[in-house]
């Protein structure tokens, strides 16, 4: 069976600076895949893409395919209009992104809110039953249906994140993309959503493109795992494969830096260094500055994502790792 | 304790008489609905050189407690106390502050934007009375024990900072003043993988090279898990559990503590497994629960806890204490948890 969203070779430029470069994609129906990277890698941008959210000083370019279920034929993202957007946002693609919780109306009861999104998409629809999906939906997010009728300063941060949720699920969408969901949020807190997202793929069949910087919160929840750097995909996988046999440095350092409780305490040396701006990559790898295992090969060619184990792709020339060398411990503290 | 030691005991030294103390500290917030019991009588020990963690949900008073502990909140009963005195009035609380320092979550909100790193990391000097021809010299040091060299970040804006650079002029701001303590609230949670391994390793060498203590004020459980020598839990204003780093996260013995552990994500694939997740959220500190503040989302709750409000009880660990009525000694349910 084809896959639900496809992405092919995505950019997204400033002018003439890049900020994705060149990004493959693809998802299975109800599969749950983690985007993980640190900030301005692009892995938000890559969202906003695929909705075609980007402000207008942003330029895309790429295939985004979304194939619903029973339809024949494809929705091509790429070449939707703005009010042709409008049909595929909310009603089968919706966006959970960092601090939703802070863009609910302040002036307008919840239920209210839910009864537009509704109606957007289904006009017809008649008052009762609105009623009925509004109960619902807040009741799928483990909220009693009562809290409708109140207004958004008089909920928690856990419940407003959780409105935010049942928002995005008003119209039954088959995608759900969740930015930083949960980075607000305690660890108990963030623990009942992680949980809920889990129970609703579930229960609706719903895909989901999870992004996080978070990789312990990466490895609960999803099938797959994509992590970027400066723009691009430099590995992906399942997530069982990328985290027990990372095949490329950058993952294999943001996984050391994890604490694992019950083991050894204390700091992992830091990557030395920050990402590169996406506009100006290094010439070559674009993690070769800050690579430990760096050769000299590393800064003259620009190595491609392959696969380099099943299922596993990794962009490093020297992958597939059977054995990582012993760091030289990085150089601790420095700024540059 | 109290007494002995009221000068400095020599930086560095790990000295038995703690840096500070608070001795049953309130802190109280007048609301229309009555009384937001925010501190409800938290007694902690900080010793020199120590790195200390406490740990909690958002609202359960911890960066309410780090305020208090410099005089920044005004508290409405208990002693802080420094070195075994008592720090009472403007004056001491003043000196207390040269002693002890303290950083933010968002150095961007902290540092003023239309000051240069060389002003915002001099002013402390002067509103300290440090003497003059020392400031140069000192600005010099703390930049270099940040990782910034300082040639090249004098005359620099806030702006023309990255998010870890500003968090390292902030640190370097605070250290300035040659604190004996740094109480840092959320220091990287608001910062990348990469950049926070970097913060965190500046303040891990300044406490080895100059003997600072450090509190962590954290929600994230395995970084204080990893740094901290201590443990202190809070909810709900008091402190449910404290002892050693490795105590507190690998044995837990109150229930708060052992189902915050349980609700960090494990960095294994399929290792978070079935948990069973705490329900509700942290109640309103106006309309504290009574017996046990926890009892209303204790999975162990039993018959007296909606009546008696436990104390520390020791528990298993070196030191190691927690606020539960299965530790009471007189309850016969003791050790089986």
């Amino acid at each position: 069976m084809s896959d639900l969203l496809e992405v092919g070779d995505l950019h997204v430029h400033h002018g003439k600076r890049p900020i994705v470069d060149g990004v493959d994609l693809a998802l299975a129906r109800g599969e749950a895949l983690g985007l993980a990277g640190e900030s301005g890698c692009g892995k938000t941008t890559t969202a906003l893409a695929l909705m075609k959210l980007l402000p207008a000083s942003l330029e895309q370019s790429g295939r985004v395919t979304l194939r619903l279920e029973g339809a024949e034929e494809p929705i091509n993202i790429e070449k939707r209009t703005e009010a042709g957007m409008q049909l595929v946002r909310w009603r089968h693609i919706s966006l959970i992104f960092q601090g939703a919780m802070n863009s609910l109306d302040p002036v307008q009861r919840i239920e209210r809110q839910f009864a537009e999104a509704i109606r957007l998409h289904e006009p017809e629809a008649r008052s009762d039953d609105v009623r009925e999906r509004i109960a619902e939906l807040l009741r799928t997010v483990g909220l009693t249906p009562g809290l409708g009728r109140r207004y958004a300063h008089q909920l928690s941060g856990g419940q407003r994140q959780r409105v935010m949720i049942a928002l995005a699920l008003a119209c039954r969408p088959s995608l759900v993309i969740a930015d930083e969901p949960t980075t607000a949020l305690d660890v108990v807190m963030q623990a009942q959503v992680l949980q809920l997202l889990e129970r609703l793929r579930e229960e609706l069949g719903l895909a989901l493109i999870l992004i996080s910087h978070d990789l312990g919160v990466l490895a609960e929840t999803c099938d797959r795992i994509a992590v970027m750097y400066a723009g691009r995909i430099v590995e992906s996988g399942p997530v069982e494969r990328v985290f027990a046999t990372p095949q490329h440095p950058y993952t294999k350092l943001l996984l050391d830096s994890l604490p694992v409780i019950g083991g050894e305490r204390g700091l992992a040396p830091p990557i030395p260094g920050g990402p590169p701006d996406p506009s100006d990559p290094p010439p070559g790898c674009r993690f070769n500055p800050r690579c430990p295992f760096a050769a000299e090969r590393c800064s003259a060619e620009d190595p491609a994502l392959r696969e380099v184990a099943p299922w596993q792709a990794a962009a490093c020339h020297f992958a597939p790792w059977s054995e990582w060398p012993a760091t030289t411990g990085a150089e601790a503290g420095s700024a540059r | 304790m109290a007494g002995d030691d009221g000068r400095r005991s020599g930086v560095g030294a790990m000295s038995e008489s703690p840096l500070m103390e608070t001795r049953d500290v309130a802190v109280q917030f007048r609301v229309r609905r009555g009384t937001t019991r925010a501190i409800d009588g938290v007694s902690l020990e900080w010793r020199p050189g120590e790195i200390l963690g406490v740990v909690g949900e958002s609202g359960c008073g911890k960066s309410t407690l780090a305020r208090a502990l410099l005089g920044l909140q005004e508290t409405a009963g208990g002693d802080v106390v420094l070195h075994g005195a008592k720090v009472a009035g403007k004056r001491d609380f003043r000196e207390l502050r040269r002693r002890v320092q303290m950083i933010f979550q968002d150095p961007y909100q902290t540092l003023n934007p239309r000051q240069r790193v060389r002003a915002i990391v001099t002013e402390p000097q002067i509103v300290q009375d440090v003497a003059r021809e020392e400031h140069e010299g000192r600005v010099q040091r703390a930049l270099v024990d940040v990782g910034l060299e300082p040639d090249q970040y004098l005359e620099r804006y806030p702006h023309q900072l990255s998010g870890g650079q500003r968090q390292r002029v902030a640190i370097a701001a605070a250290l300035v003043l040659e604190p004996e303590g740094l109480i840092c609230d959320e220091p990287v949670s608001m910062l990348d993988t990469s950049v926070r391994a970097q913060i965190l390793t500046v303040l891990l060498s300044l406490q080895r090279s100059r003997g600072l203590g450090l509190i962590f004020i954290t929600h994230d459980l395995s970084l204080a898990w990893s740094l901290c020598d201590r443990i202190a839990v809070m909810y709900l204003g008091r402190i449910v559990e404290e002892g050693s780093a490795r105590d507190v996260i690998e044995r837990p013995r109150h229930p708060y503590t052992q189902a915050l552990v349980d609700a960090i994500p494990v960095p294994t694939p399929g290792g978070g497994g079935a948990r069973e997740l705490l329900s509700g959220e942290l109640p309103d500190a106006t309309d504290v629960p009574t017996g046990c503040r926890f009892h209303p989302r204790c999975p162990k709750r039993f018959e007296p806890c909606d009546r008696v409000d436990p104390e520390l009880y020791p528990v298993g660990g070196v030191a190691q204490k927690a606020a539960c009525l299965l530790h009471a000694p007189a309850q016969g349910r003791g050790a089986d948890v």
